[in-house]
């Protein structure tokens, strides 16, 4: 446990140094860089809510994409099964359900089946006519996206206007609100523990989880077993999908308040990339998701103070993960774990 | 000039970068890797043609740069994927974000520069044919490239000797390296000939398709092709007969645009529900030899994805 800990921190350490490069050959300071992505982030309470609140998002999308990893499945169709959760939120949100006092619980029930819904679309996809996951979510995204257009500029569209700037905003009691002057997302990351338990509990104490991770591993191995592969890509996907569905409630009800193009945000992209990081570790998603929040809102400080492009976070991100992977598989890490421990042992 | 000329020299050349991308990523995944990056690829050679020909003065500069780096990318996937053996996909799709935010960030002193172009070059004599003259050969030289090279690659990748080597790389490398090919040098070189079309595909749009260069201003063709490809079913003449499909769609859907508001937001997602029925087409039909469906649709359908596409090559010894 400390020596694997140990060398997560040299591989992290070894990754912000790479990070550090790229900035450097781009022509910013990285030290100025990361000054004000942290101050932007967790500078006062305002920011910290923000951070954590985006953060809960994009560790939802990386818990679902952590089942479906461990199924063996590419879910890039993560990001239109968030859209969809988004479009169950807004519809329920319209409806008389919308005015009720536990609209919210409603709401997220229904991201959930939405997602889950859009998921298990992928899943038919691939057993049934053999498409693979990346292309069926690929597209599946697509057409989620422009469903939300049609639905943004026809039959949602705000009372005479036509435009892709959202519908109108949800009744009052549709929003998952915070608490306190900087509104502390407390429902979000209640939701995101429970989920988080529940999954723990599911991989790790569960025949179900179990067979899950067989059927990943080895496809044909798990046949042999009796283990019917189709079925557990059925459940990997709805489960993902539910998941992922609820981030995108979220967003809809407790950032938007209202369904606007794109409102996935690239969350589900960056759910991805952190399921890269942590494999199968529900602990790092959460870790990585924070972190990653936190290069998204204290992004923006960097647009305002030093005139960066907000294409900046993702630069950042994507250069992280790259050089995490690079050092995971070349062993630097460990090696040098190594030679540290070796070291110390002179000494004593 | 009548009206159907015209149109039809617009789709033609605004197809061309397309054409260039599909057959890039075809010859790619024939021999069995997935360049997914092609997203950021586009939209980074797309800037560093354009920043190029800005400085040196010189078209032919800028096209060629960008079709180093895009064969510099596609050889650096292969790289990443055969010495650290981290799965294509994930590197491919890494790589999309980075290159993609990447151009935007150091296209920032770029956007609305008004942008150079290419003359004008017409082949003689053929070009005075009627109609299918002044649409495909009176055009600039990468557009004409691109009509020329869907023949030629389809010639080169099933009519000659290296073209059924690559693919054998493809289906079964390690049935091909028993017969004495070296199926990484394979992968690598034809990885970077596909990653210079697609870069060059990628200049062809700030040079030729829209001049300049704006923020995301490839933005989705990338994917649009990976799904041509498909659509293609990994044949370039196929393929490019799904780009100018897609570009009749584009043309129709701006004389329509004034019909129905909203349309021209929806197009560019016609090629995706597309794609995944060309998917189960073509999954349902392998299945039973395509006997439900009649020969010329079966022709257009049948086709089956290269047998290792996407899987990590590891020699046993």
């Amino acid at each position: 446990m400390y020596k694997s800990l140990l060398q997560n921190f040299i591989t992290t350490i070894l990754a912000v140094f790479s990070v550090s490069l790229v900035l450097f050959i781009l022509q910013v300071s990285p030290l100025e860089i990361y000054n004000n992505l942290f101050d932007g982030s967790f500078g006062n309470l305002d920011k910290i809510s923000r951070t954590l609140l985006i953060a809960t998002v994009m560790a939802l999308a990386g818990f679902a994409l952590i089942i479906t990893f461990s199924a063996g499945l590419w879910n890039i169709g993560i990001e239109g099964q968030m859209l969809f959760g988004a479009i169950g939120a807004t519809f329920i949100a319209r409806t008389i359900l919308g005015e009720l006092f536990f609209a919210p619980v409603i709401i997220i029930i229904f991201g959930g089946i939405f997602g889950s819904l859009l998921g298990l679309l992928s899943a038919f996809l691939k057993i049934r006519f053999n498409v693979h996951e990346i292309f069926g979510g690929l597209g599946i995204n697509f057409v989620a996206s422009g469903l939300i257009v049609y639905l943004v500029i026809g039959p949602w569209k705000r009372e005479g206007i036509a435009s892709t700037g959202g519908t109108d905003l949800f009744p009052a009691a549709s929003w998952i609100n915070g608490f306190g002057e900087s509104n502390f997302p407390v429902y979000p990351i209640v939701i995101a523990i429970f989920i988080f338990l529940l999954l723990f509990t599911l991989l790790s104490r569960t025949s179900l989880g179990l067979r899950l991770i067989a059927t990943g591993a080895n496809t044909d191995a798990a046949d042999k077993f009796k283990i019917d592969a189709g079925k557990f890509i059925i459940y990997a996907f709805i489960f993902a999908g539910a998941i992922g569905g609820i981030a995108g409630s979220i967003q809809a009800s407790s950032i938007h308040h209202k369904l606007v193009p794109g409102i996935a945000g690239g969350y589900g992209f960056l759910g991805i990339l952190i399921a890269l990081i942590a494999g199968r570790n529900l602990f790092t998603v959460v870790i990585i998701s924070l972190v990653f929040a936190s290069i998204m809102v204290g992004g923006v400080q960097l647009q305002l103070r030093l005139g960066l492009d907000s294409s900046f976070p993702y630069i950042i991100e994507s250069v992280f993960v790259m050089a995490w992977l690079i050092i995971k598989a070349s062993k630097v890490d460990a090696k040098l774990l190594r030679f540290i421990i070796k070291k110390e042992g002179n000494f004593e | 000039m009548s009206s159907l000329e015209l149109t039809f020299i617009t789709i033609v050349s605004m197809s061309a970068p397309l054409i260039f991308a599909v057959i890039g990523e075809t010859i790619t995944e024939r021999v069995g890797i997935v360049n997914l990056s092609l997203e950021g690829t586009l939209l980074i050679t797309a800037l560093a043609s354009f920043a190029v020909t800005i400085w040196t003065d010189s078209l032919y500069l800028g096209i060629i740069s960008a079709g180093l780096i895009g064969g510099l990318i596609a050889f650096l996937i292969v790289l990443i994927n055969f010495r650290f053996y981290i799965n294509q996909i994930a590197v491919g799709f890494i790589f999309t974000i980075f290159l993609w935010k990447l151009s935007s960030y150091l296209g920032g002193d770029f956007v609305r520069i008004p942008g150079p172009y290419l003359d004008e070059i017409s082949v003689p004599i053929l070009k005075e044919i009627p109609f299918l003259g002044p649409v495909f050969f009176d055009n600039n030289i990468l557009v004409l490239s691109s009509i020329i090279l869907i023949p030629l690659s389809w010639f080169f990748l099933f009519r000659t000797k290296f073209g059924v080597n690559l693919r054998a790389v493809g289906e079964n490398p390690s049935a091909a390296d028993a017969r004495g090919l070296d199926v990484m040098k394979y992968r690598f070189i034809y990885s970077f000939v596909g990653g210079v079309l697609i870069g060059i595909g990628g200049a062809t749009f700030s040079l030729e398709v829209k001049y300049g260069w704006s923020e995301g201003h490839t933005l989705n063709y990338g994917w649009i092709a990976l799904a041509i490809v498909i659509f293609g079913g990994w044949n370039p003449v196929r393929g490019s007969v799904g780009v100018y499909g897609f570009g009749i769609l584009q043309v129709l859907s701006l004389k329509l645009q004034s019909l129905t508001i909203g349309f021209s937001q929806i197009l560019p997602l016609i090629p995706f529900p597309l794609m995944i029925l060309t998917l189960v087409l073509i999954q349902s039909a392998n299945k039973n030899e395509g006997r439900w469906f009649p020969k010329p649709i079966r022709l257009l359908i049948l086709g089956n994805q290269p047998q290792s596409l996407g899987i990590t090559y590891k020699k046993d010894s």
